[in-house]
């Protein structure tokens, strides 16, 4: 319908309708057909699986909804590169240790002055969420802070920028056989396989080993680059940290010894007396000014460069102390970014930043033959490709009880189940497949412990704010009405999931609302949404409110 | 891997695909062959009317619970995927995707080569020699990588599966199409043609290319079953169409959900012998036709 | 000799021909191939570091001459996602890749003369009659899905052999030689090998029966006949000999066209070889890789080609060298 002669249609039947009836405007243009992307089954079937069955419910509000799979680069390509081209999207976040404070989320996913190329891809805008979203971040009271964070958790109750899904459960499994039940440690909202594990483990028997496995290949052992998800719990144990997110979630020193507030922005940290490299050379407080300062220099390390954005100045302020200045203040500052940053010897990378940054590289393409970190553990031999040995650091101050720790690169994941069952890796940590054929096989072996654990990171449908209907709060909380979390839990995550409703996992019992993810689906309450709101079905095709045109600006 | 069934450069004698539909009659294995495509079409013809469910309806049990990993019974006489998909309702509707392939990229490949083999054949000389070159680089080109690329590339859909097949493996093809098309042009009454001031285009239309399409005919046959198998090993690979349930896609769908650690037999092996079948048929069908134009071959 | 030149300027001809079309197809494609692998978060300056770390800001020509340059050099570039010099990475997966595919063919094609040669003596049989739909069934066979029933069968049902992998995962080898000799690695290769093997019988087997079916009918097995040799004698001592040159040719031949397309097999069984490092890589849009992989995959196939026509000419003297 042109604008044109709708215009004059429009005038016609309001002179005619109007005496008769005052209510009846005309419906609005029918929403066009909306797609709904989602990674393909063969690379993600939880999330393919979740897709098919939203467009199946929301289709019953008369929504037309074609699911369209793409391959993950090119999904991540239109969403983050293409913001006014799409739809809506499925969607995840990864729990990471560091994201134990919800600061990042909290702020990163919705402030928005992260709308136009930051993390804020569905481009939510609401003032009164940047201001609760600034409160948070700035108080350092943690029951103050507490109250901006469930602020900010009911204003996504309500504006409901992301359909939340579900908070997917991380399993692991073990054999009891050889490592003692009672020194695994569960992190919350991480799971077992946690550097805490890794270092409290204890033998149950002679075998000394702990093998692990890896679901894909390495891409890089380097202090300041991090290139997949492996590779991010293989550096935490041959690099340290000034910091360390404790199993509770809350930050612990670990190289520093204690670290305080002076004031909103100053931070004093003391270094932990006698840390040695594996090399053998002394941890100073050079290092630490070093490590602190490297990932700033021009682009020598992109990726941990906005984790020390925020530092103003750095100074030794004396023989193992040292002061950190921040520009703003930052709440989360010792889990995001002090418990995220290695310490990085200088006398190895200092010259080896002159050189790359001289030829134009960063420390992305420079790979060490034998990593030297001061952490827990010590490289003894690696092949990205293959398997990582590495043994126990005795001289280290919380050395683990172990004797080596050796992963291994197993991409099937029946292959992997089965070297459990034999023996051949005693501690599965990257299992992708079925929970259930897991659960299901450790019935069979009295040895095999299975743990679940809630992840801190969540599944979720990402509606673009920018593109209509989606831009309108109401429409948005009528489809979250009508998304029945358990069913998603059950059918598409196998059981193993919970529903969700906040980007602050439960498992941060701190900073998570109670009771903020007990949504329940109500087809009715959605209808009567829509309905209240001018939204009218015509032939079984939602129409937009009476006057309101469809135009979208991307296509 | 282009086709390996190969040709001898014999000339087919006289217009041998008159002969066709005696065909089924004179070559037991081209009956054979014959009637599996014609029980496949059926199926294919009417899927909607077999199949019990739409193959990606996610099916729950009457008590809610997701439909998911039956075993085969009256409802579901494969039983159900991890996902609550009926794969009975599945295989049936993959005969479509799988059929469609074939005998688009037959007809794609076919054409392809009769072109080029015509006018490469009839006028020689520059046009030959590109041609030649051009048939050169595509047998160079790695078949199931390129088809893979090219999928990834455009958009993983069926279509672009069916160009990358037709742009392939039309070589083989035109090459002996092109040698057929040399030995005619010294015939007599090609001569004669050219005698009366036939235009050439004439000639090469009316005299020279129907005495090919026999060899066309051949080709075809041969590339049906090479697409079908195309489309599943890349379907299987996880680069086929998303939105179409096809035997390869089964496949895939089985192996990345721990059908085989499971033991789920009934899920893997219908969708393999399917396309065995329909493969199979295609060899059956081109190896009689190729005996009838080919009698020396008959040992 | 001619020949052998004219053969050979034309396979350089045709690589150079397939390089240039695989730099057009991963340059045409649509987005930013970086995407992948530069952080959301990231500004727009960091970005255009990256991309002038990978040479993408250049103008096409200028990425082109570069591409062609370092082709020459042997240079494939660096890997997005690791990193890494493309070279350096296939070159590891490289024998994996060729010991599979060599083992494979080699058992094919001493089953496929056997049995080519036996079947054409059974001709005109039951045996004929059965053996060959068989054997046409297992070309019709996807090489993928016989591998799945091979896995569900030895090495899930039965726990005969492991279920993927080249070597068990974290095993140690004092050298690379040591590694593939290992009885490890022999252990891992049977269900893959024996895969590919079944899938590539077929062609051998039928090419020595028809081979043998020829040479059968010409004068000097006439001969011997009339010379009264006996009947398996003819067959072993001159019939079959003659019917297995042309089977060289077809071994060269299976051998390019085989690298390329172990591509499901290798990723059935997890086999690290340079066919599942290419699915992997266009998988994860690492393009540099794949494009390297792709050309080796390729290089190999010209080369191999190259090496049957003039195998051909070799051994088949009745070719004319001017053909074709």
């Amino acid at each position: 319908m042109t604008h044109v002669s709708r215009r004059v249609f429009l005038a016609g039947a309001a002179a005619v309708v109007s005496a008769a009836s005052p209510r009846a405007a005309d419906p609005g243009d029918r929403i066009r057909k909306l797609v709904m992307l989602s990674a393909p089954q063969s690379n993600d079937p939880q999330e393919f699986q979740a897709a098919q069955l939203l467009a199946q419910a929301w289709r019953q509000l008369g929504l037309e909804i074609e699911v369209r799979p793409l391959p993950r680069p090119q999904l991540a390509d239109i969403v983050w590169n293409q913001r006014d081209k799409w739809d809506m999207s499925m969607w995840r976040m990864v729990g990471r240790p560091e994201r134990s404070d919800p600061d990042e989320l909290v702020y990163s996913l919705f402030h928005s002055s992260t709308a136009n190329g930051g993390y804020d891809f569905v481009t939510y805008i609401n003032k009164d969420y940047d201001r609760a979203a600034e409160s948070e971040r700035q108080e350092i009271d943690p029951r103050k802070r507490q109250v901006f964070m469930y602020q900010a958790q009911d204003i996504i109750d309500r504006d409901q920028p992301y359909i939340f899904l579900v908070f997917p459960k991380n399993t692991f499994a073990y054999s009891s056989k050889v490592w003692k039940p009672e020194s695994m440690v569960e992190q919350s909202g991480i799971g077992i396989r946690c550097f805490w594990t890794f270092v409290r483990a204890e033998p149950a028997s002679a075998q000394k080993d702990m093998i692990v496995n890896a679901a894909e290949p390495l891409v890089a052992l380097n202090p300041l680059y991090i290139g997949g998800a492996v590779d991010s719990w293989m550096t935490e144990l041959v690099w340290d940290r000034l910091m360390r997110v404790g199993p509770d979630g809350l930050p612990v020193p670990w190289s520093a010894s204690r670290a305080e507030w002076t004031d909103a922005t100053t931070l004093d940290l003391a270094l932990r007396p006698g840390q040695t490299w594996h090399d053998g050379e002394k941890v100073t407080i050079d290092d630490v000014l070093f490590s602190l300062q490297a990932p700033a220099n021009g682009n020598f390390s992109p990726m941990y460069k906005p984790f020390v954005a925020n530092i103003a100045e750095v100074t030794a302020t004396g023989e193992d102390t040292v002061r950190i200045k921040l520009k703003t203040p930052n709440a989360g500052f010792l889990t995001a970014s002090l418990a995220k940053l290695n310490l990085v010897p200088k006398h190895i990378w200092g010259p080896l930043m002159d050189s790359q940054m001289a030829k134009g590289q960063s420390a992305e393409q420079y790979q060490e033959p034998k990593p030297i970190g001061s952490g827990p553990f010590r490289m003894v031999s690696f092949n990205l490709q293959d398997q990582v040995v590495l043994e126990a650091n005795e001289k280290h101050w919380a050395a683990p009880k172990m004797a080596r720790w050796i992963l291994r690169v197993v991409t099937n994941n029946d292959a992997a189940l089965g070297m459990l069952q034999r023996g051949e890796i005693n501690f599965l940590t990257d299992y992708r497949g079925d929970p259930k054929v897991l659960v299901d096989m450790a019935k069979q072996d009295a040895a095999i412990q299975v743990v679940s654990t809630t992840d801190m990171g969540f599944r979720f449908l990402a509606p673009n704010g920018r593109r209509p209907p989606f831009n309108d709060p109401t429409f948005r909380r009528a489809l979250s009405s009508a998304t029945n979390r358990q069913m998603l839990a059950a059918a598409a995550w196998n059981g193993f999931a919970i529903p969700a409703n906040s980007m602050v996992a439960p498992s941060l019992t701190f900073w998570a609302k109670p009771g903020i993810n007990d949504l329940k689906v109500d087809m009715g309450e959605a209808k009567k949404l829509l309905t209240d709101a001018g939204y009218t079905v015509v032939d079984g095709h939602l129409h937009y409110p009476p006057g309101v045109k469809e135009t979208l600006t991307g296509s | 891997m282009p086709p390996a069934e190969t040709v001898a450069l014999a000339a087919p004698r006289g217009l041998a695909w008159r002969r066709l539909p005696s065909l089924a009659i004179v070559k037991p294995y081209a009956t054979v062959g014959i009637a599996i495509y014609l029980v496949f079409a059926l199926i294919a013809l009417f899927a909607g009317r077999i199949a019990p469910y739409d193959p990606l309806e996610i099916l729950f049990a009457p008590d809610g619970q997701l439909a998911a990993s039956l075993p085969p019974s009256a409802q579901h006489l494969l039983g159900t995927t991890n996902l609550g998909r009926d794969i009975f309702s599945q295989l049936v509707l993959g005969a479509r995707p799988s059929l469609a392939v074939g005998i688009t990229a037959a007809i794609g490949v076919a054409s392809i080569g009769t072109i080029v083999g015509l006018l490469s054949g009839y006028f020689g000389g520059l046009i030959d020699t590109i041609l030649m070159r051009l048939a050169d680089v595509v047998v160079g080109i790695p078949f199931l990588p390129f088809v893979i690329v090219l999928a990834v590339l455009l958009h993983p859909s069926l279509t672009n599966i069916v160009l990358s097949v037709a742009l392939l493996l039309w070589p083989n093809a035109a090459r002996v199409i092109r040698s057929q098309v040399l030995t005619l042009r010294q015939r007599q009454f090609v001569e004669a043609a050219r005698m009366s001031a036939a235009s050439e285009l004439r000639i090469l239309l009316i005299h020279v290319a129907p005495n090919v399409l026999p060899l066309s005919f051949l080709y075809a046959s041969i590339a049906v079953g090479w697409a079908i198998l195309t489309e599943a090993s890349v379907s299987f690979l996880g680069f086929g169409s998303a939105d179409t349930i096809s035997w390869g896609y089964m496949l895939q769908d089985a192996y990345a959900s721990q059908a085989l650690s499971r033991g789920q037999y009934i899920w893997f092996v219908p969708p393999g012998i399917c396309i065995v079948l329909v493969v199979l048929a295609g060899f059956l069908v081109s190896r009689g036709y190729e005996e009838l134009l080919f009698p020396k071959l008959k040992d | 000799m001619t020949h052998v030149l004219r053969r050979l300027v034309l396979m350089l001809l045709v690589l150079w021909a397939i390089a240039s079309i695989l730099f057009l197809m991963f340059r045409l494609m649509p987005g930013d191939p970086t995407t992948a692998y530069i952080d959301p978060t990231f500004t727009a300056e960091q970005r255009q570091v990256v991309l002038h770390q990978f040479g993408l800001d250049l103008p096409l020509w200028r990425q082109y001459a570069i591409y062609i340059g370092n082709l020459l050099h042997g240079e494939l570039g660096l890997s997005f996602r690791y990193r890494a010099p493309v070279a350096g990475l296939i070159l590891n997966v490289l024998p994996n890749t060729l010991l599979l595919t060599l083992t494979a063919l080699v058992i094919a094609y001493i089953f496929g003369a056997l049995g080519g040669a036996l079947l054409a003596m059974k001709r005109g049989t039951w045996v004929e009659a059965v053996t060959i739909p068989l054997v046409l069934a297992t070309r019709a066979a996807p090489e993928f899905w016989l591998g799945m029933l091979l896995l569900a069968v030895f090495a899930f049902a039965f726990g005969w052999f492991p279920s993927g992998g080249a070597v068990t995962a974290g095993a140690a080898f004092p050298s690379a030689l040591a590694r593939v000799t290992s009885a490890d690695f022999a252990h891992h290769l049977v269900l893959p090998a024996a895969t590919l093997a079944i899938y590539l019988q077929g062609l051998p087997l039928l090419l020595m029966r028809a081979n043998m079916l020829e040479v059968m009918q010409e004068e000097f097995i006439t001969m011997a006949r009339m010379k009264g040799f006996g009947e398996w004698s003819i067959m072993l001592r001159h019939a079959a000999r003659n019917a297995l040159l042309p089977l060289v040719t077809a071994f060269a031949l299976g051998f390019g066209a085989s690298v390329g397309g172990n591509v499901v097999v290798e990723t059935v069984f997890s086999w690290p070889g340079i066919g599942r490092m290419l699915v992997d890589a266009v998988a994860s849009s690492d393009y540099p890789l794949a494009q390297g992989a792709f050309l080796l995959i390729a290089a190999v196939l010209v080369v191999m080609n190259a090496v049957a026509d003039m195998l051909y000419g070799v051994l088949d003297p009745r070719v004319a060298h001017a053909a074709g």
